[in-house]
């Protein structure tokens, strides 16, 4: 198709004058035939597509006609302007499955969000945004479930998400998940909205974060209208309630909630919940509600592993097309311990650097331009800090922590600080032995093995060690 | 066609629009002309240069529709060099374009305007559009530019990048070794990301009347046009990723000082005496003990320097920059005192005014 044009090109040459042909013609391109027979040609800037398109369309007609191009229509681009459209393209399961061997994807969370707009370069959000006739749903089309990286931290939440689209009201009604900040939550539960608005255009979907929720619910009993709001909220078809923790104490909040919750629940409607712990650990909340929150199962999104911070990284690369070496990715996994979003904005800020002085990812990272500042510290933790902080989230002394003591709870912590010590800071069991005090290695070897075993079937424990590991590296 | 306009009216509007126009030697000649338009009684020039175009409406004292291009430069030194206050008319006789004032007139051959390209449509209602004081705009666009860079081999880098982030408009540039940002409008609406070229943004600023109070920026996908009284300039945005500059900018410093202007501005510039040879590299340096700040070159063949300045200092540090950037910043602040802030490593130093956030300017330090 391309040898075509240059024929095409060299009839053109002959059909104008040299010097018309030299300043028009020079840099352009064929872009594209499409299969309905649209011809679209490539031009450097808008001014030569201009006096193309007025002024030697005929000519380029008459060339392409001469030399066998069927066609139905000539169309003009200035190049880049197809970048206006976002780049990303569709990130297939097979291509997810083979970064991360078998696992899948995972949260490339609000940064995505972030990227998005970044690919709509030039453009007008304010004029897109414009929904005005549907129901303010609070979905940022952003967040898709293709550009959520599954990873072992979270493929079981993920596979229920799936689930919830495909059923909603169903099995996992309510969707309850939990984790840490910076995880992800936020983009699965959005995801799950608009995979439910892609799948079901009919529904009017919610998504709220809990302070905005409650916000809406004081405004609206100011002006003695708490029934407008109970109602806005039990017409929807999927109501997503981020960060319920925060309604924790807010009693008359809770009962709205209680009333729109029963509602939906009863006529089949999915309500998903996102909170930063379990149900049962939100304090000052009504029982019954505490209840009802559970009764769909709980989930969660752990902290992700080394190779799943490295798949997150490398679908967010081919979703913004930046090249970054996988050295460069392996630095930045390595080097940030602790949430998603704080991955990404390392992540964020290497590429910047890389862009602005004109160079690769992995040479920005060994010029030492970003090595310092926030999150060098986080790379050397001493095993006395890691001792240190065990105890103090635990509530012991480390003097009590480290001693003979074989009260279940106090062992308990010695072995989580002997866990965290192997898996942080990957140090021998006998040196691990002398620094929690404990006869020899075997004792650490056990404590290790029993809280990797542990922590797969305790989901308080795992919570617990995931936050001491996030208080280590804070 | 048929104009009778006076001789300043004229001559000023062929000032602004004939240095838009391409040489002679260019490989479409019709691009060297300034194409003359009577359209209803509203009397245009424009010139372009493929990457920008320039449109001036000159008030006139009558006309009579028609259109012809005729060779720009030459036009325009004509009626420079006719006496001011003269009446000047200008009517085509086919292509010969005859220009009379008084006593002097002459014929110069043009060339009818269908050659003449077309200039790209802005389609106003889709279009974002953005308005501001010209002296803001001048000022703001001014203190920017400086750092673009020159470097064609990274096209991005050449431009300045309007972008709005938290409901306000920003320009910025940079060229890889320093960025400057500021902010140009609060509180708008509407949302841009485009990189305009340095060299049309300096004709914008050339080409301002005084008399102007208000410029209209209008984007769409592919340009942008400037209009500022009757002055229009219509440029191509340039193709490709600027830096997501924010990022760089340093956050949390460890040293932080703040200095009088214009008494930095002296020690970095005898400083700059003995880095000639060093690559222009001066050492600011920051004594938490003594409470000041240092500025300090060495050369190995002529000698060496070191001023001082007092002030309040809580960590010691020491940076590597280049005088010239450092300078080049001092220049375009506006206050006072300015505020410098680095960190312990190589990340880049942050310099700024001391209270306003409007401007702020980063430069890379030289490797130590």
């Amino acid at each position: 198709m391309f040898d075509v044009w240059k024929n095409v090109l060299a009839e053109v040459e002959q059909a104008i004058p040299a010097s018309a042909f030299a300043t028009w013609f020079k840099d352009v391109s064929l872009a594209s035939i499409s299969p309905d027979g649209v011809v679209t040609i490539k031009t450097p800037n808008v001014f030569k597509e201009g006096q193309i398109r007025k002024k030697y369309d005929d000519v380029i007609r008459d060339a392409l006609k001469r030399n066998g191009v069927k066609f139905t229509d000539v169309t003009y681009i200035v190049s880049g302007e197809q970048r206006i459209k976002p780049r990303s393209r569709e990130i297939s399961r097979e291509e997810i499955s083979r970064v991360n061997d078998g696992a899948a994807k995972a949260p490339v969370s609000d940064n995505i969000a972030s990227s998005a707009p970044r690919n709509t370069k030039r453009g007008f959000a304010s004029s897109s945004f414009n929904s005005s006739s549907r129901f303010e749903s609070g979905l940022n089309p952003a967040y898709t479930m293709d550009n959520f990286v599954i990873g072992s931290n979270n493929d079981v939440a993920a596979a229920i998400a799936q689930r919830v689209v495909k059923d909603p009201g169903g099995r996992y009604n309510p969707f309850y998940l939990y984790g840490g900040p910076g995880l992800g939550k936020t983009h699965l539960v959005q995801a799950i909205g608009n995979a439910l608005q892609a799948e079901h255009p009919e529904f009017k979907i919610a998504y709220v974060p809990t302070n905005s929720f409650y916000n809406e619910f004081i405004s609206d009993l100011k002006s003695r209208q708490a029934d407008k709001f109970t109602k806005k909220y039990q017409s929807v078809d999927a109501l997503i309630i981020d960060d319920i923790q925060m309604i924790m104490g807010k009693d008359a909040t809770q009962n709205a909630f209680f009333d729109i919750f029963n509602e939906l629940q009863q006529h089949g409607k999915q309500v998903i919940i996102t909170s930063d712990r379990l149900p049962d650990q939100l304090e000052q909340l009504d029982p019954r509600l505490t209840s009802r929150l559970a009764s769909g199962g709980s989930f969660d999104i752990q902290l992700p592993k080394f190779e799943d911070k490295c798949a997150i990284l490398r679908v967010k690369a081919d979703y913004d097309a930046v090249e970054i070496e996988d050295e460069a990715i392996e630095y930045i996994a390595n080097m940030v311990k602790t949430n998603v979003r704080d991955l990404e904005g390392e992540y964020k800020k290497i590429l910047a650097f890389a862009e602005f002085k004109g160079i690769t990812p992995l040479a920005v990272i060994n010029s030492g331009m970003v090595s310092s500042g926030s999150s060098s510290h986080k790379n050397v933790v001493s095993p006395r800090h890691v001792v240190d902080t065990v105890a103090k989230c635990l509530n012991l002394t480390v003097k009590e922590m480290c001693g003979k003591s074989r009260v279940a709870h106090i062992k308990t912590a010695r072995q989580i600080a002997m866990y965290l010590l192997s898996e942080e800071l990957g140090m021998s069991t006998t040196k691990i032995a002398l620094e929690v005090g404990v006869k020899d290695h075997t004792t650490v070897m056990h404590g290790i093995k029993k809280i990797r075993e542990d922590i797969k079937c305790d989901f308080a424990l795992r919570e617990q060690v995931a936050s001491i590991r996030e208080e280590v590296y804070a | 066609m048929e104009i009778e306009v006076a001789q300043e009216k004229l001559a000023r509007a062929l000032n602004v629009v004939s240095r838009v126009a391409v040489g002679a030697k260019s490989t479409l000649p019709i691009l060297s002309n300034v194409m003359i338009k009577v359209d209803s009684g509203k009397v245009s020039l424009t010139t372009t240069n493929l990457d920008m175009a320039v449109v001036d409406y000159v008030p006139v004292i009558n006309a009579k529709d028609g259109v012809i291009t005729v060779p720009a430069r030459l036009l325009a030194e004509f009626v420079q060099n006719l006496p001011r206050g003269e009446k000047i008319t200008i009517s085509t006789d086919g292509v010969k374009v005859k220009t009379s004032a008084g006593k002097y007139s002459s014929t110069i051959n043009g060339a009818i305007a269908d050659d003449f390209p077309e200039l790209p449509e802005i389609n106003e209602e889709k279009a974002v559009i953005y308005k501001m004081g010209v002296d803001e705009f001048k000022a703001g666009l001014s203190q920017v530019v400086i750092a673009a860079s020159g470097d064609t081999t990274r096209p991005s880098l050449t431009g300045v990048y309007f972008n709005t982030a938290d409901e306000s408009l920003f320009v910025a540039a940079t060229d890889g070794y320093r960025l400057a940002e500021r902010k140009f409008i609060e509180k708008v609406k509407s949302e841009v990301a485009a990189i305009v070229p340095t060299s049309s943004l300096q004709e914008v600023l050339r080409s301002i009347p005084e008399e102007a109070d208000e410029i209209e920026i209008l984007f769409d996908d592919n340009q942008v046009r400037f209009r500022a009284a009757e002055i229009e300039v219509t440029s191509k945005l340039i193709d490709g990723t600027f830096p997501d500059y924010r990022q760089l900018i340093p956050k949390d410093n460890e040293v932080k000082i703040e200095v009088d202007r214009n008494e930095l501005n002296r020690i970095v510039k005898i400083a700059a005496l003995f880095a000639r040879e060093s690559n222009r590299a001066i050492t600011c340096e920051t004594d938490a003990e003594k409470k000041v700040f240092s500025v300090s070159s060495i050369s190995n063949e002529v000698g060496e320097n070191k001023s001082e300045i007092e002030t309040e200092v809580e960590k010691t540090g020491k940076v590597k920059l280049d005088s010239r950037f450092l300078i080049d910043a001092l220049n375009a602040l506006t206050e006072e005192k300015v505020k410098i802030e680095f960190a312990l490593s190589s990340a880049p130093v942050l310099v700024t005014n001391a209270k306003s956030k409007d401007y702020r300017h980063i430069i890379m330090p030289l490797n130590v």
